[in-house]
């Protein structure tokens, strides 16, 4: 290997991936379970539970990848521009609300679970955008991105355990909901890999995408899409259409993380430029080795 | 656990001598004890041309003294069947042991007498690395001095891994064993794969980053981007082995596309042997009183010997002379009225076919590329102007060209380097300021003073000591297994002349002498230090075959490697960080190495030896000692054995013959000597001021730079462009080999031409694979390498942080094909892929460039270890193994060239 | 106020790594981290290729992105502009590693040597078991450029006070100075010669500049 055009960086293997799917998936079920709450006066506390456990284990799968994971307190210590010190610091108080809005299901533990998870969700967000080594991830169509397929997989996630405990029936508006989350995360999906396609990443995380990308839009949209409407205008088939619409929201959500920090992450490789300056005796010719 | 701090730190001043190119001086860093670091020795920034910096081989130094897989004591072969295939089954013993087994080895030796029955030495000794390993040999030399006669003529390599022709072709028109440019002034280079940014050392890298900077254009023309070639402001991709026909395009255009009062006509009149009328048979025209070369004197209307004074000679024409011919063996050809043409002349009709349209589809280089190039060096060439050094004036012809291996060894060495030195001929540019210099002399004496080597000669040019052709003196029985002074008349008969014969010859003819000459033998003794034949001969199995069949091997071993897997003794000696040694530095040494200091620089142990590791000097003094040579190799020492004579107008510090010394007084009356030699005798400062201060130089005159200024004081010509001696000698030789039968070297003295004409060189080569049974189609390829500034000549395969560093330097992982050609062969870079020739076949990673002809491969360096620790693990393909050797491949010179035809395919995918 | 900065000459360059090797010595870097490298970069397609050596490594950003990330406070910007990292405070979490855009940034988690598991006596010497599992990169040599000017040294002339690689560049192609001190070499150097910062459109404010023209 060269290691000069971009190569896949190895520095946040699958404990990092698993963060964003634990932690993503974690907060956007809190949020929508606190919606719905807010809304329909109930949602299963199984649901904060279960968010509060996800985030949980993301953030311990992260704790598995520190070089020096006892001293782990440290990474409270840099709230002012780190946004990895913002999740973690967001993080006890969201665990806490949870756990309080699983116990009493009370509307304010649900608002403050509400905040909280849309703080953490827009941390990751920003965890990912704030790191600029790594294109395809400082690209800020990533926020939107990341926060809507939070929501989407939290929505998918609510729809399965909505069918556990029977309570779709009486919850259209969790599905409305993961329709309109699945379809934010179409639009920045898409808006996400159009912009990256104009050269704002390495050839080889174009490619990654590019191949993900009929996934997003086949299994991730269009056949939650039609599950969810089906479900919507099929009452007697909810507890079947709407889990089995969710799982898709949900799965294509984890493997799009997956791809983006394992498959897509190639950093910036090395460039030289056309000088500054220049006078007519510099010839040298601009080099950006695997870009194109 | 924190990084701990030292008690004690010191910094040791020594020296780094791992290749042809140093030395370079450092400091090492020692903690407690230990060696940790290597840095420049920045007092020396002010007498060292590449400002006091220390090359990247040098840093391996610490990792080199305290690598693990070191033999850390004497060891002896207890497995009596030897092979590739045989485990040696070393044991350790000690020194006294080994001391003992070699010391009654040679005892036995000098007691049946030093020669064997075919008149070759009993005992044979290779150094590698171009001459470096004598940089740690203490006063080894003395004892092989004080042994007697020894042949050195095995090698490592050289011939096919060295600039061969140049040696021998550059030492006798210019003392230029090796060439350069004037690099801190010269303007324009044309550099026919002279990979400089690789082999040039510290002083060339740093002196072409100043002319890059200052404006210097260097044309770089080889078949592959070298770093040398992207340091450059041109790359010219030329086909392999036809450089030659690039510089006859060359001169074409000087001669005959420009006026030629642009060539430096008064250079070519008086430094030259231009004006010297050549005779119907290719010999010069002779006063027939003083047998002296005419020259046609315009302003006498008449001819004249060479050294009338006040002629004005014609530079062409055909004139009428009372003259006499001369040919081989004094043989009067002619005598009368004779017609000649000036040697001038002779060269205009040599060349006027050559032109660009000729030569373009030979090389591969279009023909407007090749005169705009051969015009901007005459336009650089300032012909005319001059320049005041040291109070003195001299020409400046800031244009150089210079030649790489494979250019300037082999078929069509001869003719590059003739027509390179033709080249700068023309334009006045030899040995001049901003021009083409030699650097280095070691065929002739002294080889510390390449100026004060030039002595006059016959017919107005420098002596040169050839071996005799003549019939009384041609020597017919060999002194060694290479038959040099039998074969090679250029070789000369000095120290260095036994490493500069055909040595592939030594293991060649082991097999079947041809005839001729004596039987070739096995030596009953071959000590082997530094050098790794089985790795960096050619056709390297061949090689590893005849060695597994020495019966008596002793190794000086830092590791265990592939040529000392056939040894029977290994001698563990102190390595570069733990030993003793005075060395000369400064002046005018290899390639880029001309100073304006010179002296001398200590190496001294920075670290108390490993394990049982023991000096070179105390194994040299042991070795006289138990082998009664202790008078000798005293002697032998006193005389300048170790670098200096210890005795001199002046001062005396030899040491008494009778006593075995301690490396300690040893190189402590070298220091003494070495400290008078510069002050004249004022300084006699021992072996602690040089502990303290690392070296101790004096000024060199940069006048001593060029050989101008002496042949100027001499009355002096180079013996160009015209070759009459070299026809001479090269019938003579024929006369003389054929005498005894010897019709074998028929192809080699084809080389003696006076002109030399444009042969098919790249022709030879696939002849060679074409009569191995394969048709065109199937050899596509050329095969050629490049130095690795990391690796060459520094034996540091087995060092981890060379290996790590070089492999950011693209193609040490593997061979490197034009990424055009992978693409049509369906080769992805990282696939496995394998190279072969008829014969022989090996396997290596694809490296994928665009910066290579796409009829071209490249494989760096020199790899394929399977005994060397740690470098047996790389997987990196050699071509040694696959170059063959053959006589029909070999030159007049007795040297190869470092390519070879061959296939290409894809065998398996990436790891 | 004194900002070091390093000044390349990619004219000079050659590639051979000296610098690469007077790095990992001098500052005991393990097998496989090379804080300073040295890139071997070809443009273009035969036969118009260009090879060019760059050498890389932390450029000790204006606005280090490394630095914003941290979430350990480890790495930090001097007010001479290097860019350090507290092995004491870091944690290891690699976030720094994938901010960075020039790779410059390396953890290696477990001890490894030349020749195996086991240290030479001069690694062990060396061996700095802090910058274990935690995020090390270059550091201009901040030990030795501290220490020369305690003495009263000047960084970028006086050896003992001047990065390891400067120190070692046998092409005169690596110079260290101030670029906020007018008569320094640096400043000279890219005043006087077109020059270019790598990846200068993300905005860090790299102070490593390259002249070519």
């Amino acid at each position: 290997m060269d290691r000069i055009a971009p190569w896949l960086q190895t520095h946040w293997d699958d404990r990092a991936a698993g963060n964003f799917i634990g932690g993503g998936t974690g907060s956007g079920l809190a949020i929508v379970a606190a919606t719905t709450l807010l809304a329909s006066g109930e949602s299963p506390p199984a649901a904060f539970a279960l968010a509060a456990l996800l985030i949980a284990l993301g953030l311990g799968l992260v704790w598995l990848e520190m070089g020096r994971p006892w001293r782990f307190l440290h990474v409270f210590l840099h709230p002012q521009t780190s946004w990895m010190t913002r999740e973690a610091l967001i993080a006890p108080p969201l665990l806490a609300a949870l756990g309080i809005a699983a116990w009493l299901e009370g509307a304010a533990s649900a608002v403050a679970a509400l905040v909280l998870a849309l703080a953490f969700l827009f941390s990751q967000s920003q965890i990912l955008h704030a790191a600029k080594g790594i294109p395809a991830w400082r690209e800020p169509r990533i926020v939107p991105l990341i926060v809507a397929t939070g929501i989407a997989e939290g929505a998918g996630a609510y729809l399965l355990i909505g069918a556990v405990f029977g309570v779709l029936p009486e919850s259209p508006f969790a599905i409305a909901l993961t329709l309109a989350a699945i379809f934010a995360r179409s639009l920045a999906w898409s808006s996400y890999r159009r912009h990256l396609s104009r050269g704002s990443a390495p050839a080889g995380a174009r490619r990654a995408l590019a191949a993900f990308s009929p996934m997003v839009v086949v299994l991730g949209t269009i056949v939650p899409f039609v599950l969810l409407l089906a479900a919507l205008a099929l009452p007697d088939a909810v507890n079947a259409l709407a889990p089995l619409g969710g799982l898709a929201a949900l799965a294509i959500g984890w493997r799009m993380k997956h791809a983006i920090i394992r498959r897509a992450a190639f950093n910036q490789g090395f460039a030289i430029a056309q000088p500054h300056g220049a006078r007519g005796g510099a010839t040298r010719a601009e080099a950006r080795p695997g870009w194109s | 656990m924190t990084r701990r701090e030292p008690t004690t730190r010191r910094r040791v001043a020594t020296y780094c001598y791992q290749c042809v190119a140093g030395p370079d001086l450092l400091t090492v860093q020692v903690d407690d004890g230990v060696a940790v670091a290597v840095e420049p020795n920045f007092c020396a920034a002010g007498i060292h041309p590449g400002a006091g910096r220390v090359c990247v081989k040098a840093y391996g130094l610490v990792q080199k003294t305290y690598n693990p897989h070191r033999v850390l004591s004497p060891m002896k072969r207890t497995n009596p069947l030897k092979g590739r295939d045989q485990e040696p089954g070393f044991v350790p013993i000690s020194w006294d042991e080994a001391l003992d087994l070699v010391a009654a080895k040679l005892n036995a030796i000098r007691k049946s007498g030093l020669l064997d029955a075919s008149g070759y030495p009993k005992v044979a000794a290779s150094f590698g690395g171009g001459g470096t390993p004598q940089s740690y040999m203490g006063t080894f030399p003395a004892y092989l001095a004080a042994w007697g006669p020894v042949d050195m003529g095995f090698g490592s390599g050289q011939g096919v891994k060295c600039y061969h022709s140049e040696h021998l072709y550059g030492e006798l028109w210019h003392r230029a064993f090796t060439v350069s440019p004037d690099t801190p002034s010269c303007r324009y280079l044309l550099s026919f794969g002279s990979n400089t940014e690789a082999s040039g050392g510290v002083v060339g890298v740093r002196r072409h980053a100043d002319a890059r900077v200052r404006g210097l254009k260097r044309v770089q023309i080889e078949p592959h981007l070298s770093v040398t070639g992207a340091c450059s402001a041109e790359w010219l991709p030329i086909r392999p082995k036809t450089d030659a026909a690039f510089l006859y395009a060359l001169i074409h255009v000087l001669l005959h596309e420009n006026a030629r009062a642009a060539l430096d006509l008064q250079f070519l009149k008086a430094r030259t042997a231009s004006p010297y009328l050549v005779g119907r048979h290719g010999y010069y025209l002779r006063d027939p009183a003083s047998r002296r070369p005419l020259m046609w004197d315009v302003r006498r209307k008449s001819a004249v010997p060479y050294d009338a004074p006040d002629a004005d000679p014609a530079l062409e024409g055909e004139f009428l002379a009372d003259a006499i011919e001369i040919g081989p063996d004094g043989e009067e050809l002619e005598r009368g009225s004779l017609a000649g043409t000036t040697a001038f002349g002779k060269l205009l009709e040599h060349m006027r076919r050559c032109t660009p349209e000729w030569a373009a589809p030979i090389c591969d280089v279009p023909a407007a590329t090749i005169r705009r190039v051969a015009n901007e060096f005459l336009a650089q060439a300032c012909v005319g102007e001059t320049v005041e050094i040291e109070g003195e004036t001299l020409p400046f012809r800031p244009v150089a060209i210079t030649l790489g291996k494979t250019v300037n060894n082999g078929w069509g060495g001869y003719e590059c380097c003739w027509a390179r030195t033709v080249a700068v001929a023309l334009v006045g540019g030899l040995e001049v300021p901003g021009g083409t210099l030699g650097t280095t002399v070691r065929l002739n004496r002294p080889m510390s003073d390449r100026t004060g080597s030039v002595k006059a000669g016959a017919d107005g040019f420098m002596a040169y000591p050839f071996n005799p052709t003549d019939k009384e003196s041609w020597s017919a029985s060999p002194n060694i297994r290479n038959a040099y002074r039998t074969l090679v008349p250029l070789a000369a008969n000095g120290p260095w002349s036994q490493a500069l014969g055909p040595t592939h010859f030594s293991w060649m003819f082991l097999d079947g002498t041809p005839k001729g000459l004596p039987g070739v033998t096995f030596p009953e003794l071959w000590f082997l230090y530094r050098s790794n034949p089985a790795i960096s001969f050619w056709d390297t199995a061949a090689i590893e075959d005849k060695m597994s069949r020495f019966p008596f091997i002793v190794a000086f071993a830092y590791t265990r490697d592939e040529s000392n897997h056939m040894a029977d003794i290994l001698l563990p000696e102190c390595t570069d960080l733990e030993g003793l040694q005075l060395v000369r530095i400064g002046g005018t040494k290899y390639v880029e190495q001309f100073w304006d200091q010179e002296g001398f620089a200590l190496r001294q142990p920075a670290v108390d030896a490993r394990g049982s590791a023991r000096d070179f000097t105390d194994i040299a003094t042991e070795l006289a000692r138990r082998t009664g040579l202790l008078e000798p190799y005293n002697a032998a020492i006193n005389k300048g054995a170790a670098g200096t004579p210890l005795k001199a107008e002046g001062y005396d510090f030899s040491l008494d013959v009778t006593k075995a010394h301690g490396r300690e007084e040893i190189w402590d009356r070298a220091c003494r000597a070495a400290s008078a030699e510069l002050t004249d005798g004022a300084a006699s400062d021992g072996l602690d001021w040089y502990k303290a201060h690392g070296f101790r130089t004096r000024r060199f005159s940069t006048l001593d730079w060029y050989l101008y200024p002496a042949l100027v004081r001499q009355g002096l010509r180079f013996e160009l462009p015209y070759q009459e001696r070299l026809f001479r000698i090269g019938q003579e030789l024929g006369r003389r080999l054929h005498d005894q039968g010897m019709t074998w070297w028929d192809e080699q003295l084809a080389e003696y031409q006076a002109l030399p004409p444009w042969r098919n060189f790249p022709a030879l080569w696939e002849k060679a694979a074409a009569e191995a049974g394969w048709s065109a189609a199937d050899f596509p390829f050329w095969l050629v390498t490049a130095r690795s500034m990391q690796y060459a000549w520094g034996g540091n395969a087995g060092i981890q942080m060379m290996h790590e560093v070089a492999e950011n330097v693209a193609g040490h992982g593997g061979v490197i094909v034009n990424a055009g050609t992978a693409a049509r062969l369906g080769i992805a870079d990282g696939d496995l892929v394998e190279i072969s020739t008829p014969r022989r076949a090996t396997r290596g990673r694809a490296v994928l460039r665009q910066g290579i002809r796409p009829d071209t491969l490249l494989m760096v360096g020199q790899f394929q270890h399977w005994a060397t620790p740690y470098a047996k693990n790389f997987g990196v393909p050699s071509m040694n193994g696959l170059v063959p050797m053959s006589l029909d491949l070999t030159d007049a010179t007795g040297s190869g060239a470092d390519l070879v035809r061959v296939s290409l395919s894809r065998v398996g995918g990436p790891q | 106020m004194t900002k070091w900065a390093m000044v390349v000459d990619l004219r000079r360059c050659v590639g051979c790594q000296t610098c690469t090797a007077a790095c990992k010595q001098a500052n005991a870097t393990p097998p496989g981290v090379q804080w300073r490298r040295v890139l071997d970069m070809e443009v273009g397609e035969y036969p118009r290729v260009q090879r060019t050596f760059v050498p890389v490594g932390c450029m000790h950003c204006d606005d280090p992105p490394c630095m914003s990330v941290c979430p350990s406070t480890a790495t930090r910007k001097r007010e001479d502009g290097i860019v350090t990292i507290d092995y004491g405070l870091c944690i290891g979490c690699g976030y720094c590693a994938v901010a960075c855009p020039y790779q410059a940034r390396f953890k290696t988690d477990r001890a490894s040597f030349a020749y195996g598991d086991r240290p030479s006596d001069a690694e062990d010497m060396s061996f700095d078991g802090d910058r274990l599992a935690v995020a090390t990169k270059c550091t201009f040599c901040v030990d030795r450029v501290d220490a020369g000017i305690s003495k009263g040294l000047k960084p970028g002339v006086d050896p003992d006070a001047t990065p390891a690689c400067v120190n070692s560049c046998i092409a005169g192609a690596l110079h260290f100075g101030d670029i906020d001190d007018p008569a320094s070499n640096v400043r000279h150097l890219v005043a006087g010669n077109a020059h270019f910062r790598m990846h200068e459109e993300l905005g860090t404010g790299p102070r490593m500049y390259y002249l070519w023209g």
